[in-house]
């Protein structure tokens, strides 16, 4: 019994009050609101949180290894707009996701190497990254947006298998590769070690360049990946998309239990953390309050998500 | 006792938060009586916040309950389909539509059209051929025509400078029609007087500080810029700020924007801007409830009803 | 203190303990590792609080509410771990809080280095007091912590394993500090292993053995073992279990091999079986060369040789592939990992060893790691516990079962036995000569001299990035190996 409180289960216990305090913010609006509970509602929400939280995870893994990524609404976009102009060319669809996911894992992999071998600090690096890949995708379409596609590549967004919306299966597969990356392979374990303890892992005999770059190119890939679901949603690239997305990536991340000093969190959390920020906006409309005030919800919410945090880390010593 | 005291703060935010949501939910003002839905691009700008007000005044006067949401920022289109989509999950009778990006709402529109809710199309045309394409329609478009208000400033423009000059354009954000149509409406007006020089158009994504810092570049590179046409108002006003920190003349320069923003005529009136071209958002807020509640009641309505644009102008701006 | 309890999520940290302590006597606090030596120290300097018992200053009842309020009652400490903020001076550490003023917030900038740097002269410490604590050597470090608690003009200074990182000149002059505290009526709690530093300044002294009290006794009416034995319960008649194994052939051969500004010109060569001592003061460069056969510096010349083939030591993973292990000085922030369990961070450098089909084996992992667990009677609840719970003596067990694990042949230990208590050394010395015995070879880096004259056969000395000597078993002594150390006749003082 006394085990029970050694420091794997406080984690384990701060994710399932995570998990807690989605299921209480979804009786909050199942009691003020009637429109809130439906089977049609539950699948917007999924679908609305699919994109935020297909890049969150690539936002995790880079959080778990204390690093930072704020260029993922710019790589979103980036790779997004090239990828739209790819298909609009012509070429078959696999061709153009392919590219767009190769520029995303591109930009991420940049990203990594300035980190990696330029010992630049993340938020540095990424921060040039942002404004990098916001004019690239600017300058590539001279501003405009690309739209119009063929209702193949729509499918992506609107398309359902068993009734399931396909971007919310995109969202389980993507989740459930990255926890089984996370947890069970050498790649996964390495990362908290690199994010536990730099130095140790070096001693370790870890290559931890070749695996931060890895993580920062998976980052980017992510961002292309949610490209794809987001223009097919809307059917247009726009170059100015994914504007701030880094923030909700970065606060799902937080949410879902994931230490910023690195060595610390799940993708689950991440899920759980997305999830609550797409069942807060989505109930918050639904009840009709200003988007204004939406906003002070949702920063309080994170600021909560933080402290618990921190008394947590509190607890721990 | 720091651990207590964390605590007690977090569940006392979470009961403020509570609280204070339960409080600014959203009330019916006539039980009974069909909702609508105005959704605008943005609430920041006094020009919706115009339309908002008429939208609210006829709705009252009809008795039917108004809710008004809008995105945070104008450029997030996709959190603007979030919202249209949840509305019809709430199952409003008519949602009034503002898009923040007109070939990227198109898909929810369809989605509306599946659900039966009318979408009255206000100020900033969906694009008609991906309507088309998806077999999807709105009732109605309510708004001004652009393209004639930009055709108007630019012939002020060409004859304020006497058929010959440099001007300097800063654009709204690309791909919306509203910027395409007030840019297409200027070029052509402006073509009509061949020595005049459009020496740069960029964009300033319809905001006053990228107006300000675009045109400060503008100013920095053609210094001889001798007229500059905003598509909005906001932007500007920004120019207008450029030229009063760069210490020029604000007669050197005319500047004309769109929209009829109170502050721009404001600045008309002081002299250190030219010109504005005059909507009526008020009237396309009311006009967008009032069709919204014919269509609702079955009414056969217009596809395009067209609001009257104004030139105003150092003469005319006391009216 | 009387009857002090002290509880933490799953642990019974003290039990119901005393302690006395009189003015201007040296108390020493004695235990193992895990004993409630430091959490007692935490509670009196108000860092914890206690759950039961009541604390006696002056013969009046008191609470201590906060580690200032500690400070002013005149209770000061001195952490094993150092409370220093590394990118300000020496001078602001040590009057952090107390920065003398010209006028209401503005620091008077000549006085604080002045007095700082007067401190630090009555310690004879070579520091200025401008100098910015990052760039200080751990040794450096304490003795700003020293002079830092003196300038808090404490009445009762607890000590945390103060000499653990001084040269011997330096524990000198700490001594000479602490004799002259006494005479000026400051009681001082001393928390040492080291037992030939307590028999000579210790007044009495206290033990404690998983959270209980044993007993208090004057110094000079104990002898080493009996202290010991009160400690662990056990009869240590010889600490240092060395046995000796059969040297085989060259495993190791290093040649010239220099580091930038650091090393110069080392040769050696290291066979199967032996254990070769490296002695040598504080940045002599011992640890330096550590690093570097672990290729974690970048080597400018030389060549490094293992099993007859030669080695290109780019990064740590060529030296742990050619079968290196190192166990680091400092097991906290390079050894382990401390956000990761015992498992992982056993597994962690071996981790192509548990791969099957691309996932982690998590069957072969724990397989391994009980192994370990067993082996080397890692203190652990499970084998999922995380790192930062373990005892300093089990950590240092789970660094070991790292380089176990990976099979090295060449273990290199930097002060193995640090910080660590009397049993858990023990188990080291005798798992030391189980890796000998089994014809791997091991180079140990030690300032203690009843280590390095016991456990190793050869033994080289290292002064300022040079080897300076080399003693074989027979010829070995304190003397001469301060001799070279020094690179001057030394006069023992022990």
């Amino acid at each position: 019994m006394k085990q029970f409180f050694n420091n794997q289960n406080l984690d384990q216990i701060r994710q399932f009050g995570t998990f807690f305090g989605l299921i209480a913010l979804c009786l909050l609006f199942t009691i003020l609101s009637p429109y809130f509970f439906t089977t049609s509602n539950l699948l917007n929400v999924a679908q609305q949180s699919s994109i935020i939280a297909v890049i969150s995870v690539g936002m995790t893994f880079v959080i778990i290894t204390a690093g930072i990524d704020l260029s993922v609404g710019s790589v979103l976009a980036f790779s997004g707009v090239v990828m739209a102009s790819v298909l609009h060319a012509g070429l078959p669809i696999p061709i153009g996701i392919i590219v767009g996911l190769g520029v995303g894992f591109s930009c991420g992999l940049l990203n990594g190497l300035l980190v990696s071998y330029g010992k630049i600090p993340p938020f540095i690096a990424t921060l040039g990254m942002m404004s990098i890949a916001r004019g690239a995708g600017l300058w590539f379409t001279d501003g405009r947006p690309i739209s119009g596609f063929d209702d193949s590549f729509r499918y992506l967004a609107t398309g359902e298998i068993f009734y399931i919306p396909v971007p919310v299966i995109i969202m389980i597969v993507v989740y459930v590769i990255a926890h089984l990356i996370l947890t069970k392979t050498k790649m996964g374990r390495y990362t908290y070690a690199i994010g536990g303890n730099e130095k140790a892992a070096v001693l370790s005999g870890i290559n931890i360049k070749l695996y931060l770059n890895i993580i920062y190119g998976i980052a980017g890939l992510l961002s292309a990946l949610g490209a794809v679901m987001l223009t097919a949603r809307l059917n247009s690239a726009q170059p100015i998309a994914g504007i701030m997305y880094e923030l909700d990536a970065i606060a799902a991340t937080v949410i879902g239990g994931t230490s910023l000093f690195g060595g610390k969190g799940t993708v689950i959390g991440t899920l759980i953390g997305a999830l609550i920020i797409g069942v807060l906006r989505n109930g918050l409309n639904l009840l009709g309050v200003s988007s204004f005030i939406q906003q002070i919800v949702i920063g309080s919410v994170i600021i909560g998500a933080i402290l618990l945090d921190t008394n947590l880390k509190m607890k721990k010593n | 006792m720091k651990n207590i005291t964390t605590h007690q703060f977090s569940a006392l935010l979470l009961i403020t938060l509570l609280v204070f949501t339960s409080f600014s939910c959203y009330k019916e003002e006539f039980p009974g009586r069909p909702t609508v839905a105005l959704v605008v691009k943005t609430l920041n700008n006094p020009f919706f916040n115009d339309m908002q007000t008429g939208a609210e005044e006829m709705a009252r006067e009809l008795e039917i309950n108004l809710i008004v949401q809008a995105a945070e920022r104008e450029v997030d289109v996709e959190q603007q389909v979030q919202i249209v989509e949840n509305l019809i999950q709430r199952r409003v009778d008519a949602i009034m539509l503002t898009p923040s990006g007109s070939r990227e709402v198109v898909p929810v529109i369809a989605s509306a059209n599946r659900n039966n809710i009318p979408i009255i199309n206000l100020d900033t045309r969906v694009d008609a051929d991906l309507l088309a394409s998806d077999n999807a329609f709105v009732s109605t478009f309510i708004g001004s025509d652009n393209y004639e208000g930009g055709l108007i400033a630019g012939r002020y423009v060409g004859e304020q400078l006497n058929g010959v000059g440099k001007v300097a354009i800063l654009e709204g954000i690309p791909g919306h029609e509203t910027a395409d149509s007030r840019q297409q409406g200027f070029l052509s007006g402006i073509g009509e007087y061949p020595g005049i020089e459009i020496v740069t158009s960029q964009t300033a994504n319809w905001e006053r500080n990228m107006g300000y810092t675009v045109f400060q570049n503008i100013l920095q590179s053609f210094n001889d810029v001798q007229a500059v046409f905003a598509a909005s108002d906001l932007m500007a006003l920004g120019a207008v700020e450029a030229i009063a920190s760069s210490g020029r003349d604000p007669d050197d320069i005319i500047v004309v924007g769109f929209d009829a923003h109170v502050e721009a005529v404001d600045a008309i009136r002081r002299g250190v801007m030219h010109a504005t071209i005059a909507q009526n958002p008020y009237e396309i807020g009311r006009a967008g409830v009032e069709y919204a509640y014919k269509v609702l009641n079955g009414e056969d309505i217009p596809n395009n009803i067209n609001v009257e644009i104004k030139l105003i102008t150092r003469d005319n701006v006391d009216e | 203190m009387e009857h002090i309890s002290k509880r933490f999520p799953g642990v019974l940290a003290l039990d119901s303990v005393q302690f006395d302590l009189f003015k201007g006597e040296v108390h020493v606090l004695l235990g193992e590792n895990g004993a409630g030596k430091s959490t007692l120290m935490k509670i009196l300097s108000g860092a914890y609080e206690k759950d039961e018992g009541n604390i006696f200053i002056d013969e009046h009842k008191t609470e201590i509410n906060g580690p200032s309020h500690a400070q002013e009652l005149g209770i000061g400490i001195i952490y094993q771990e150092f409370n220093l903020n590394p990118y300000l001076s020496v001078a602001e550490n040590i009057f952090l809080g107390r920065e003398p003023t010209i006028l209401p917030g503005i620091i008077d900038w000549k006085k604080i280095y002045r007095d700082a740097q007067e401190l630090l002269d009555s310690l004879n410490v070579d520091i200025d007091s401008k100098q910015i604590v990052e760039t200080l050597g751990v040794a450096m470090k304490q003795m700003v912590e020293v002079a830092k608690a003196l300038s808090l003009n404490a009445r009762i200074l607890i000590m945390d394993e103060p000499t653990a990182s001084l040269s011997n000149n330096e524990i000198e002059a700490l001594f000479k500090t602490i004799k002259k505290l006494q005479t000026e009526g400051v009681a001082i709690i001393y928390i040492s292993h080291r037992l030939e530093e307590i028999f000579r300044i210790g007044d009495r002294v206290t033990v404690l053995r998983d959270g209980r009290y044993i007993n208090t006794k004057p110094v000079s009416d104990l002898t080493k073992d009996e202290m010991v034995k009160m400690m662990v319960d056990r009869d240590l008649d010889n600490h240092i279990p060395k046995v000796k194994a059969d040297i085989g052939d060259v495993v190791l051969e290093v040649e010239n091999i220099s580091v930038k500004d650091r090393l110069h010109d080392i040769s050696f060569k290291l066979r199967k079986g032996e254990i070769l001592g490296i002695a040598g003061l504080m940045g002599a460069g011992r640890t330096r060369l550590a690093k570097t056969l672990f290729g974690a510096e970048r080597i400018v010349s030389g060549k490094i040789t293992v099993d007859g083939i030669e080695v290109r030591m780019n990064s740590p993973r060529d030296s742990i592939n050619a079968g290196i292990g190192l166990v680091t000085e400092d097991r906290k922030n390079e050894g382990l990992i401390l956000d990761l369990s015992v498992k992982q961070n056993v597994c962690l450098p071996n981790m192509s060893k548990f791969i099957t089909n691309g996932w982690i084996n998590s069957g072969k992992e724990n397989q391994a790691v009980d192994q370990y667990i067993d082996k080397l009677n890692i203190k652990t609840p499970t084998r999922n516990q995380l790192a930062i719970f373990l005892s300093g003596g089990n950590q240092q067990k789970v660094v070991l079962s790292k380089w176990l694990c990976s099979d090295a042949k060449i273990f290199i230990f930097d002060e193995p036995t640090r910080g660590i208590d009397v049993g858990a050394k023990t188990e080291i010395y005798q798992l030391m000569n189980q890796l000998v015995a089994k014809g791997v070879a091991i180079i140990m880096i030690s300032s203690e001299m009843p280590e390095i004259l016991g456990m190793s056969d050869r033994i080289l000395i290292m002064r300022n990035g040079r080897i300076a000597g080399e003693l074989s078993d027979s010829e070995a002594s304190q003397e001469e190996i301060m001799n070279y150390a020094l690179g001057e006749a030394y006069e023992a003082v022990l």
